[in-house]
Formats: C-alpha cells, structure tokens, sequence
C-alpha cells in the first residue's frame, strides 16, 4: 500500500512541469515587446523600404522592373519566364504571376507603413521622432497606393492594422479615391519630412521626394493647376532647383544608372541596392539576403553570360536617331542607354561585334547595366533604383505648363534636358501641340527602362496607337483592357470582398 | 482441429511393465520438420516437464507407460500425446493462426483478441515479405484496411504518405508512430527484418489513449525480442538491381526542330537558329537516357536472439545500400538495434536501443532555371544540345540563344552535390514494478535524438551559355532535435469470477528540442570542401523550436463472461503550441464489443463459425500539428535594407504575419461499427468496419489575400470541418491441401471524404500548381472532396473561322485570339469569356476505392508470395504533359506535338503556335487523367533447404529467394507513376492540396526491383 502512497505522490509531483507549456520563441520577439524605442522604428521603416527591391515582389526589384517595362512599345521579352513573355505579348490573365507579385508587394509595403503609423502615436518616443517616422511611412504608403492606382486602378484602401479576421478581406474602392488616398498620403509626408539628411541616412525619403511624387500624382490626375503649384515649390522658371532644394541634373546622363554615382544631385528619390547583408539574391527577407538586384544580370548578353530577357526595340532606337544632337553626332543619351553597331562599340570591354543580336533587333541595353566591368559579376548589381529624378520633374512641369496653354514657359525647362543631352535649344513659338509632342519625345528617350513609358502612353491615351505602330511582338493581341493590370487570381482565390477590374 | 502425426514410431508396446519410472526422449518440431527449441513439454495432470532444447530434442522421466504429454510452444496449437509405452517420439506441432491473432498490442499494453473493441489492423512480420523494400511501409502497401500508402516514387530512401482512413485534416495527416512505447517521426529509418509486428488503431477507441496526436491513426511498431530457451543466429541478406518502370517519351532533336519550326511559322516569329535545319540534326541527345541506370541495391543484416526464464534479448545489426536510378543519386543505411527483458521477483526491466546512421545522396535542384530537377530537366531540355563541352568550365555542354532557362541535367547530377546524413538514436527503457497482485507501476523513458547534416557543394562551372557559377560554392547545416519523454503509467487487472477488469492511469510528459546551424561561404580552392576555405558569400544562420505536451490519461475495460465488453478512455492533453486559454484538450472514447460466438445460443454453429464478434465505438480526439509559435505575432528580424551615402546595411525588424491567438485544437470524432468472422476453424476471417469520422476545427493555414500584405505566410485558423465515411474489409482464408499450404489475403477500401463547411473569408481554398507557371488546379471548398480538381473544360478544337465566330455570346466571341486549330475552351459561367470563373469539378484525387490482394502459398520446399495493390477512380493532374506539349515554350515537346493541328490535317491536338493566344496550354481539363491502376507490387518465389542438407551443413534453416517489385502496373496514367506522393513530400507528407497534382519539377520516376536474397538462420 506504500508503494501505492509513493507511486501517487510521484504522479502528482509532476504537475510542476505545466509550466513548461508556456513557450516562447527563441527566434524572435514578440510584437507586444517591439514598437518601444526610436531603433525599433527606424528597424520597421528599414522593413517598409526593402519591399521595393525585393526580387519577386518588389516594383523596383528584377520582376517589377521587367513587368512595369516589359509591355512598352520600346521593350521586347524573350520567351522563357512565361509570365514576363504573355505580359508583354499581352496574352496574359489573371493567372499570370508577376503583376501578382507587385500586387502583394505593393500591399506589403502598405501593411508595413500601416504599423508604423500606428504604433508611433503609442509609444513613448521624443514627439518630433514620432512626427518625422509617420511622415515617413505616410510618404511610402502614397508611393504604394501611387503605384497601385496606375497599375491595377481600383483596389482595396487599406489604412489599418487588421484586428480580426473579417479585416483582412477588404473590397475595392474606385480610382479616384485610391488616387486620393495618395495624395493625401504624399501631402503628410512633405509636411513632414526634412528636407535632407545626414550622409549616414541618405537614402530615406525626402520633402522634396514628397514634393515630387505629390505633383506626379497630379499630373497622372490630369489636375494640372495643383501641379503646378508643388512644382513651382520645387523648380523656378529655369530649370534650376527652387531653395532649400539643390537639386540639378547631372553633368552626365549616364551616372544617373552607374553604381559610383548613387544618391546624386539629380536623385529626389531611389531604391538602395548594394551587395551587403548576406550572400544570396533569392533568399528572401532574412539574414541570407543579398541588398543588391539580379536585374542587370537578367538583361546582360549571354556572351556575358546573361540571361538576355529583354531587348530594346528598333522603334526607340529609330526614335534615338530622329534628332542629331549638337555636332552631328547621336544624342548623348542614345550611347548611355543603348549599344548598338558604331565605330569603337564596346560593350563589357568587348568590342560590339563579339555580340549577336539575336531577336532581329538592332541594338542592346547599357543602361542600368555594369558594362563597363567584364560581365555581371555574381548576379549582384549594386546600382541603385532610380524613382524620381529632377529631369522628370522637369519634364512634367513642362508638360503642366504646356496643359495649361503655357507652352512657352514649358521651354526653359525642356532646354535643361535637352542641353544635358547635348541637343540645340528648342526654336521658340512651339503650339501646345507641338511642344507636347516634343516632351513626348524627350520622355521616351529619356526615360527607357525607368518604367515610365507604358503609363505616360496610357495617361495621353496613346496606348493602342504607340504599341499597334511600333515592332513590338505581340502587338496585334493588345487591347484596351490592359491599361490596367487584372486583379490578380490569388487576390481573388482568397478575398470574397473583391471584384475583377473591368474588361478582365 | 490439429492434426497428430507420428513420423517416426518405434513400437515397443507394453514391453515394459508399468510401474517404475520411465524415460522417454523425444523431438519436436514444426510443420516445415524445422526443430521447435524450447516448447514446453509436460506430463498432463503432473508438474512434471521440461522444455526442449535447441535441437527441438527432450527427454523426461515419465510416471508410467499410459501418461499423456502435453506440448505447447507460441505460435503453435497446444498438442497432446499418449505416449503408449513409446520411448522415443517425434512431435509435429501446427502453426496456430488463432495463436498468432491471440495478443494484440493496443497503447500502453496488450489485449487479447477478444477483449479488443476498437478497430485495429495487426501485420505480423509473418505476413509480409520486406525483403525487396527499403522502408517499412512500402511493404505495408495494400495490406492493411483502411489505409491508403503513396510510395513517393524510385528515389532511393524515399519516404512514403500514410493515410489512415482518408485525409481528415488539411494540414497533417500522418499517423502516430510508436516504436516499442517511444513515438518517432518517422520509420523510414527502421530494417523491416527487425519488426515483429504492427498494429493499426484506426478508429477513437482504439487510438483515444493517445489522445492528442492520434487522431490521424496510430501505428505501433513493436521489434523483434529474443524467445525463452532461444539461442540463435539469423543472417539475411539480399542483392538487386532497380530499373525504371517507365520512360517519358519525348521529341528527338530533328522532330522537335520540326515542331518548333512550326510553333514559329505559325506565330509569325522568326525561326530559332537551332531549328534551322531540321533534317541534319538527327536523333540529337537522348536526355533521359543520359541520367537514368540501371542501379544495383544490397541488403545484409544479422541477427542474435535467445534468452532464459528471466531474461530475453534481441540484437541485430544491417546494412543497406540503395543506389538510385538517376545516376549520382543513393541512399545507404547502418542500423544497430538492441532489446532485451529482464524479470527479479517483481521488477522487470528492459529497452529497446535503435541505432540508424543513414546518408543520401540527392540531386540539384533548377539551378534558378525553370527546367527543374535533373528528371524534370531531361524531359525538357532540347535534344540538339550536347551534353559534354571539354572546353567549358567544368566540363559540360548546354543551352544556348533564346531558349528557355533549362539546365544541362548530366551537369545538375555532377556539378553540384547534395549530400545529408542523419544519425538517430531512439532510447527506450522502462522498468515495470508488480505492486500487489494485478497491479502494476511502469516507468518509460524515452529518448530520440536525430543529429542531421546537410552538405551542398556546387563546382565552379559554365554550363551552356545560360547557366555559370565562378567559385565553387558549399552550404552546410547541422540541425538537432532531442525528444524527450516520461511516462508514468499504473496498470490494474483483476479476474473475479466471469468479470475481467483492466484499468490503466496515467501521466506523460513530451518535450521536443531542435535547433539547427547553417553556414555558407564560396571561393574555396579546387578540392577543399571546407567552409574555412572559402572567401567571399559569407553567410550563417541559425534557430531553434521547443514544444511541449502533458497529457494525463486512464483507460477501463471491463468484459463479462468473455461475452461483453466495455472500453472506456479518457485523455487530456496540454500543448504549448496554443495560447493560455487553449492549451487543454479533453479527448473521451467509449467502445463496447460482443462476442457472439460465446453465447450458449450459438453452440449449434460452432462447427461454422468458430468467430463472430461485433463492436461499436464512439470517441474524440485531437490534433496539435501546427508549428510552434503561431498564437502570438511576433516580430522577423533581417527584414534588411541599405542605407547611407555608403551604402551600409540598415538592420529591418516588423510584423510580417499575422497570428490567430484564439486557435485551439482541432478535434476529430470517430463513429466506427466493425464485426470479426471466424469460419471454418478460422480458415476464413473476415473483418468489416463502417465509419464516420468528422474532423472539425481544422487547423488550416488559409491563404489570405494579397491585399492583407502578409499574405507569404498566412496564419493558421480553425478553418471549417471534414467529413470521411468509409467501410474497410479484410479478407482471409488458409488451407493446406496435402503439401500445398496457401493463404489468400485482400483488403478493400471505399473513403467518402467531404468538406462540410469553411470558415475562412472565401470559403474556397486553392492548391495544387502543377508546372512552374501554371495556374492552380484545385479547389476545396464545401460539398466537394478535399483537393479536388476544378478546372477549365475543352471542348475539341475550331477547325474553321466559322467555327470561333459560331462560338459567341450575343455577338461577342467567346475567345477573340483564337484561330482555327486552336482548343475551343467551355465558358461555364455563360458571360463570354474563358477564365478563371470557368472551372468545373473535374474529379477528386481521393481513389473511390482502393484495394489489395495476394497470396503466400507453399509446396514441400518452395513457397511463392505475390500481393497486387491499387486504386480505382481517382484523378491525376499531369504536369509534366502540360510542360510537354504546349508548344508555347523553347523547350522539348511531347511526341504527342506532331501529330498537331494544321489546316491540311484536322486533329484533334491543337496547333503548334510558339506564342499561343489562345492559352492552349493553360491549365485544364486537357492534362486531367485516370489515376486508377492496378500494381503487382512483389512477387516472390522461395526454396528452403530441405532437413537433411541442413543438418550435413549444420544450418537451422536455410532459404533462397528471389523477389520482383512494381513487376507490371496497368493504368491510362501517362506520367511515370501513378502513386503519386510528391518527391519532397518525404515522410512529413507534402500538401494534402496538391495530392493528386503530378509536378514534374520534383518527380523521381518509379524503380523496378529484381532482387536474389537468402536467409540463413543458425
């Protein structure tokens, strides 16, 4: 009967190991810990920036660059990611992966802005901090909504942190109010931003990144009068930059898209990629991660063994050389964006010739690219992103004069890119007509690659008339439905709220 | 009932007068001649006795010249003897098979047959011939009712999916393994010639006193241990060589140029430079051929048993090495396995010891190419590239010019080497105090630790034009995991008169601890394989789990008069893997069983029926299988970005999922009605069980929307419920007619799985991508099974512009980019337009039935075994043909392709068209195919040397053999294998979403195995 006695007290002595059903994760902190001091803030918005760069989800990482480009009238993909291919042959659909993934990287980055716009009101850090770091997240959830208004129109807004389930599925909202979700999002984010940073946080958004994004937004909104008025806070008359800005166009057009010359003078705004953090492109968001892009890699020529993805097409490169620049020679910008067949041609310190052209048209890609090294490395490229430079702004404040029937106010500010490019002044007395054309011009030389070309054609209406002309494959299978990207199908495999964009 | 036999019989009859004490002596031995040591020989209505030694020989001093001897040995029918004034005899004692079924291992213990009233499947390792597989379960396959078992194809130790009574839960529907008392991950690791017998508790009753992780089925393994009065040796061993069961055809290089040609013309795009010429090119290279062989495997173990009264032991040692069909790629395997029993007075004690150091060798993954593995590879890769280039970096032609990123397979297997090697010790001892009469107190102990390492070595080579690696690059990661547990278990069992009573209480603590440690650098100088050689790619990582589970439990069974029995169990479990409020489950069962063949109403039908039980059962139990950590948000660390005019790392930490902190168990409730037939002296058994089995509050990851912006990795929620109804029958019938001994075994199962409802936003759920692009192509969701394919009908092919214009809804044609020879696809919704919105229910991968049968047969000294398995009515999703014959893709295409529309030839395969408008290739019901088949998976043929060679050689026994597996399979299923599993599933089991989706990325083709082996026994 002891043993009984012992054996039961043994039993019921082991009761003090419930404790140990409370576990913890050795791997990480809880939520309810974070959000506390000023480094766990500038961690989150580090967390909301790196989204843009990220290789499958990110809009300026390798498949946002080939899938914001890839469907221009200047840009051609080869057949082998099938996604990329029926993008930009326009037999794409839902199903199609790769607007899918700048969809939920785009989100990502919003989820991300959201809790830090939260959570900063909470906590117990210096007022001014929490005043700069909402500013800061409310600028990147604009550029978000900003992106998704041009790609995809109406989708979710989405300004919280979900609390329940039910708050994950959330319906559509029109255009124009994803449009103003942007603006206003933009507007707090130059009112609160500084206007520059130490050089050991260059690279953080801006005023003037603000400022800039803001009157984009405008424009895109064809809301020429508030345009007019950010662009006014951020250029004078001539072309040069409006105090306490500095910014200006650099000497050399190519710098903007070599690793040297990052965070120019010309830069209001770009996405840091650089070869530190760990040692691989694809591993995702942890400590494995490279900070670089492989898209430089993805666009070398095999002979360098790239992956040759894209090609321009010979309508830009037929573009390039409507207008001599001065001295008879091509516009400067043609040699920095493009290689092609000319007298002393290097490429990757190889001359042209050891290139084949194998889609049949004329030229290859250098901008962006690391052609002056021998190759592209370990797939690593460290140049950063570029969103917004001062020549854009320029250009769209011509365009806002020239909207307005200002034409010829439009004309110093054009002169600046085109002296840059080493081009003759403008003739004066150009109509509105005219000179919209001209900026027409200016944007697709100017701009390839920079994932401009498709939205500026699609926001003058010209989608259909540029691809139908041009010698893009797969032009005879465009249609007006693909302005916009579909809401992709694992959107809509997983939210009852949401519809299909029209068309789709 | 048992046959007497007299093989020898010297009579000197009443040659003695019968009163002083006289000797007999005397050998027994069983049905084979082979000797039976220590059979228990007594003097019937005497203590008088013995037991025989290793030879079968006895002798005994007998009372008087009348007295009857009473021979028993287990596994044997209890013989008596008149020894009539003989002095020497030789017994023949019978297999029993009711001695056989007589125990049956249940958790925490053993019943006898007749008390059991759960449903439960025993195999003993008489039943099946292992030999021939390299895992346990493989040879498993088919034979036990109600349990479904994927091979996952030819790679060799691969793992296999276990599915008892249908899948009821979404995330995890592997069973419980319990091996001597210690639950273990996995068997693959075990030797089945160690394994004496498996029992299967499919229903709640029979698996309630596991409670928590129990509700997919439990197995309990229990391995061989050493026999009282035993002193032998076994020696196995086998030899073999696996070919692949089936090639993939695909285009030689002047066909495919054809057709690529074609593809080409047909878009208006300019020809491949490849392709130009299509006639000179020839056959080109045969990739498949290129890495598939013929590989040899070998298998050796050895073995000690014996014991006496107080002490029993089993040690055993084997060796396997496996190598793959796909050249490079092998498996190889030590094992040490130790039991033994020990008994003083009250005090038993004993452990089982398992040792396993196991070592792949696995193969490349795409290399960042979309051609996938090197089998993926082969079948894609374009037959004009060559497969060696002496003037490349390392060794190996390639791809070149605007193809798609496919990687040289030969350069996959021989660039870069994958190599794991595990090493697992699972500890077991316990020690069994006898208190009072009927009562015991039993302590168990265990102990599993698996040391994993993982090493990937990639040489530095330029492969083609497309894929390159400068420095030589090598991964390594060491991980561990240690499971502790503590069991505490009192046992009660007491006869009173015609009521039998068995209690059991208890109490078990499982800890489970794992941590793992990556590194990876590149640049190491040629030939070392270290990390301290490397220079530049510098990365290490590193994390770890723990959970733990408590659980208390009791059990009482009462029977009465052998008539009725009661099971009625209870378990409750604490998981740290909930929140505060959810950590406790309660798990109740109750079964109850009636042995009609005990009742003095059924006497009259003895002579028939000699079994008849029926049962019911009814219980609950739970399911905690979601990984550690989910109830809480927590924050990802190296979420990293650059920052600074220098371009410096800038440390990111944020949320990036959501987490649900109410989720709780999810709970599985088992209705089972089964009844056991005896016929015929139990020549016929028949077994049959109906159930229903609801899983509710499954624990799900949901995919949640885009939009949410966590939607990489989606918390678990209890998602909705599932419902599987089936019945399961086993058949069995043993006879001997003159010297031809048989038995003829089948099983039959027929699973109705059903999704009752989802709670999860969108009520639907889509899974299962079958090619590197394609879209989903299954949907579970309410009313339809789980992973059931929807998908976008076709509808044949337009031969005509008349025909597409004809196709349109109010004017407005239904696909506006097709041309004639493209696919007609059905717009289901009606609203003009083909996509997503269109799928139909096209089938479910659940089988309607599935089934086994076989036979072991034998004849003076040969014995023949075969056993066929297979499934009936079940979909497959072929992946692989939706690569092959798009034609939209610069890669090589299906023969299928030339047979391709064209207006001078109306097909029914669609025309070539490289940039293909019309998505013929999108996912459909085009590559939806029959999954049913019909496998002779073994076939075996025996001879064992007859008693007089054996004993000129001095051998106890003596067998040869030679076996076949996956000797034939009939079925439409083009893909290599329709057994499925998926390459990587391993014995975790892949998503039950994607089950019936054949994704040729991570495909290993099944091997056929011919093997000769012998078994020695000393």
């Amino acid at each position: 009967m002891k043993r009984i006695v012992y054996a039961s007290l043994l039993v019921l002595s082991l009761g003090a190991c419930t404790k140990n059903l409370d576990q913890v994760s050795p791997n990480s902190i809880v939520q309810s810990t974070f959000w506390k001091t000023d480094a766990d803030f500038l961690s989150g918005l580090a967390a909301t920036y790196k989204v843009f760069h990220d290789v499958n989800n990110g809009y300026y990482g390798v498949r946002g660059i080939e899938t914001t480009n890839g469907r221009g009238d200047d840009f051609f993909i080869r057949n082998d990611v099938k996604d990329l291919y029926q993008l930009s042959t326009f037999t794409n659909n839902p199903t199609t992966g790769t607007p899918g993934g700048i969809f939920t990287g785009l989100y990502t980055g919003i989820f991300r802005c959201n809790q830090v716009i939260e959570q900063a009101p909470l906590s117990d850090i210096a007022s001014d901090s929490k005043k700069q770091y909402v500013a800061e997240a409310q600028f990147l959830r604009g550029l978000n909504y900003f992106l998704l208004a041009t790609n995809f129109g109406s989708v979710p807004i989405i300004t919280k942190v979900p609390v329940q389930r039910a708050d994950y599925f959330v319906s559509k909202s029109p255009e124009a109010d994803v449009w103003a979700q942007a603006v206003s999002d933009l507007q707090a984010g130059a009112a609160g931003l500084p206007v520059s940073y130490p050089s050991a946080w260059v690279g953080r958004a801006t005023k003037g990144a603000a400022l800039g994004m803001l009157g984009k937004a405008y424009v895109y909104q064809k809301n020429w009068a508030e345009a007019e008025k950010v662009f006014k806070q951020l250029a004078q008359p001539d072309g040069t930059a409006q105090a306490p800005y500095t910014y200006a166009l650099m000497a050399n057009f190519e710098d903007n898209f070599s690793k040297g010359s990052d965070n120019n003078v010309e830069s209001l705004f770009e996405i840091q990629n650089q070869n530190v953090g760990g040692s691989q492109p694809w591993a995702g968001e942890n400590a494995n991660e490279a900070l670089g892009v492989t898209t430089a890699q993805e666009f070398a020529p095999t002979e360098v063994a790239g992956w040759f993805e894209v090609s321009p097409t010979d309508k830009l490169f037929n573009e390039f050389k409507l207008e001599k620049a001065v001295g008879g020679d091509y516009d400067a910008r043609m040699y920095a964006t493009l290689v092609w067949d000319y007298p002393g041609a290097m490429y990757y310190n190889k001359p042209f010739k050891d290139f084949k052209l194998v889609f049949g048209y004329s030229a290859l890609i250098r901008k962006y690219q690391n052609w002056h090294d021998n190759n592209e490395g370990i797939w690593i490229s460290d140049i950063n992103e570029k969103v917004l430079r001062y020549a854009d702004i320029l250009l769209l404040y011509a365009e806002t004069l020239t909207m307005q029937g200002r034409a010829s106010e439009a004309m110093p500010l054009l002169n600046k890119v085109r002296t840059r490019a080493k081009l003759a002044a403008l003739a004066a007395g150009l109509s509105t007509a005219q000179m919209m054309t001209e900026i027409r011009h200016q944007r697709m030389l100017e701009f390839f690659r920079e994932g401009q070309r498709f939205y500026d054609l699609k926001r003058w209406g010209l989608l259909e008339q540029e691809i139908k002309n041009s010698d893009k494959v797969g032009k005879e299978f465009f249609a007006p439905k693909f302005a916009y990207f579909p809401i992709p199908q694992g959107e809509l495999n997983t939210n009852p709220n949401i519809t299909q964009n029209t068309g789709w | 009932m048992v046959t007497q036999s007299f093989v020898d019989n010297y009579l000197l009859a009443n040659a003695y007068a019968a009163q002083a004490p006289l000797p007999v002596k005397g050998r027994v031995v069983g049905p084979n001649n082979e000797s039976i040591p220590g059979a228990t020989v007594v003097v019937k209505g005497t203590t008088l006795g013995t037991t025989s030694d290793e030879s079968g020989n006895f002798s005994l001093n007998l009372p008087d010249g009348n007295a009857t001897l009473v021979i028993s040995s287990i596994g044997f029918a209890t013989q008596e003897i008149a020894v009539n004034g003989r002095a020497t005899l030789t017994i023949s004692l019978q297999n029993d098979v009711k001695a056989l079924n007589d125990v049956v291992v249940v958790g925490y213990g053993t019943q006898r047959r007749e008390d059991v009233t759960g449903a439960i499947s025993s195999i003993k390792a008489e039943d099946i011939r292992t030999q021939g597989s390299n895992t346990v379960q493989k040879s498993l396959q088919g034979r036990v009712a109600g349990v479904q078992i994927e091979s996952s194809g030819g790679d060799p130790g691969s793992g296999v999916r276990v599915v008892i009574r249908g899948a009821g839960s979404l995330n995890n529907n592997n069973p419980l393994y319990i091996v001597d008392g210690v639950q273990v991950d996995n068997i693959n690791n075990l030797q089945p010639t160690d394994i004496a017998s498996f029992d299967v508790l499919k229903d709640a009753s029979a698996a309630a006193i596991y409670g928590s992780r129990a509700a997919n089925g439990v197995i309990l393994i229990t391995t061989k241990g050493g026999k009282k009065g035993e002193n032998r040796l076994d020696f196995n061993a086998y030899y073999g060589v696996q070919q692949q069961a089936k090639k993939i055809d695909v285009l030689n290089a002047s066909q495919w140029a054809t057709v690529s040609n074609a593809a080409h013309d047909n878009a208006g795009l300019p020809r491949l430079d490849i392709a130009k010429n299509p006639e000179t090119l020839g056959a080109g290279t045969d990739w498949q051929k290129e890495i598939y062989r013929t590989a040899p495997m070998q298998n050796y173990t050895l073995g000690a048993s014996g014991g006496s009264d107080n002490f029993t032991y089993s040690l055993s040692g084997g060796y396997l090495d496996q190598q793959g069909i796909v050249k490079k790629t092998d498996y190889d395997r030590w094992n040490l396995r130790l039991k033994t029993d020990f008994t003083k007075g009250r005090v038993r004690i004993g452990e089982t010891i398992i040792l396993t150091r196991e070592y792949w060798r696995g193969m490349a993954g795409g290399w960042g190419g979309q051609g996938g593995n090197p089998v993926g590879s082969a079948l894609k890769m374009i037959p004009v590239f060559q497969v060696y280039d002496p003037t490349a970096v390392g060794g190996y032609g390639g791809a070149y010019g605007p193809v798609t990123n496919i990687a040289n397979p030969v350069a996959q297997l021989n660039l870069e080497v994958p190599e794991t090697r595990s090493t697992t010790a699972i500890l077991n001892g316990f020690a069994e105090v006898s208190i009072v009469d009927g009562l015991k107190y039993r302590l168990n102990l265990g102990y599993t630790s698996t040391f994993g390492s993982y090493s990937d070595y990639a040489y530095p080579y330029t492969v083609g034009t497309l894929f390159n690696n400068a420095d030589p690059d090598l991964a390594q990661n060491k991980s561990e995991r240690n499971y502790f547990l503590q069991e505490h278990t009192l046992n009660y069992s007491k006869v009173f008169g015609k009521h039998n009573v068995q209690a059991l209480v208890g109490y078990t603590y499982q800890d489970t601890k794992y941590n793992a440690l990556s590194g990876s650098k590149s640049g190491m100088p040629n030939g070392i394989q270290v990390l301290d050689a490397g220079t530049t790619n510098i990365a290490s990582g590193g994390y770890a789990y723990e959970s733990v589970l408590l659980s208390y439990l009791g059990r009482l069974v009462y029977s009465y008069d052998n008539r009725y029995v009661v099971t009625g169990t209870f378990r409750r479990d604490g998981s740290s893997r909930f929140g505060p409020a959810y950590k406790y489950g309660n798990f109740p069962s109750v079964a109850l069983a009636w042995n009609v063949v005990n009742e003095s109403f059924f006497k009259p039908l003895e002579g028939v029926i000699t079994n008849l039980k029926i049962r019911g059962s009814y219980g609950i139990l739970g399911n905690q299988e979601i990984p550690d950590y989910r109830y809480v948000p927590l924050i990802s660390a190296n979420t990293n970005y650059v920052i600074g005019q220098t371009q410096q790392l800038w440390p990111g930490a944020i949320q990036t999922a959501f987490a649900t902190p109410d989720i709780k168990w999810e709970t599985s409730k088992t209705f089972d009605i089964g009844t056991d037939w005896g016929f015929l002296d139990n020549k016929l058994n028949l077994t049959a069980d109906y159930f229903v089995r609801r899983n509710s509050d499954i624990l799900l990851q949901v995919p949640i929307p885009l939009s949410s912006g966590a939607s990489g990795t989606s918390p678990y929620i209890n998602a909705g419920q599932i419902t599987n109804k089936g019945i399961e029958t086993a058949l069995t019938y043993n006879n001997k007619v003159g010297e031809f001994n048989y038995q003829l075994t089948g099983t039959f199962t027929a699973i109705q799985n059903n999704v009752d409802f989802l709670g999860t936003g969108t009520q639907q759920i889509s899974g299962g991508q079958p090619t590197h692009h394609g879209a989903s192509a299954t949907i579970t969701q309410a009313g339809g099974p789980v992973g059931a394919f929807y998908l976008i009908k076709t509808a044949g092919i337009f031969n005509s512009q008349d025909e597409i214009n004809a196709y349109n809804v109010d004017g407005k044609l239904v696909q506006p980019g097709a041309k004639p020879g493209d696919v007609k696809f059905v717009d289901a919704n009606g609203d003009g337009q083909i996509d997503q919105n269109d799928r139909q229910y096209c089938g479910s991968p659940t089988p309607k039935f599935t089934y086994g049968f076989g036979s072991n047969a034998s004849w003076r000294s040969f014995d023949l075994s075969f056993f066929f398995q297979g499934t009936y009515g079940n979909k497959i999703y072929n992946g692989a043909r939706e690569d092959l014959e798009s034609m939209s893709v610069e890669a090589n295409y299906s023969p299928a392709t030339l047979n391709a529309w064209t207006p001078d030839h109306h097909t029914d395969f669609p025309r070539a068209v490289i940039n293909d408008p019309n998505l013929n290739a999108q996912t459909s019901d085009r590559f939806l195919e029959s999954g049913s088949y019909l496998r002779l998976r073994t076939l075996q043929l025996g001879y064992t040397l007859s008693k007089g060679v054996l004993s000129a050689i001095k051998l106890n026994s003596c067998r040869f053999y030679i076996s076949f597996d996956n000797l034939f399979t009939i079925t439409k299923y083009t893909g290599f294998n329709p057994d499925l599993g998926r390459y990587n599933a391993g014995a975790t089991g892949g998503g039950i979403l994607d089950r019936g989706v054949d994704f040729p990325h991570v495909a290993y083709p099944l091997a056929r195995t011919s093997l000769l082996g012998v078994q020695v026994s000393f």
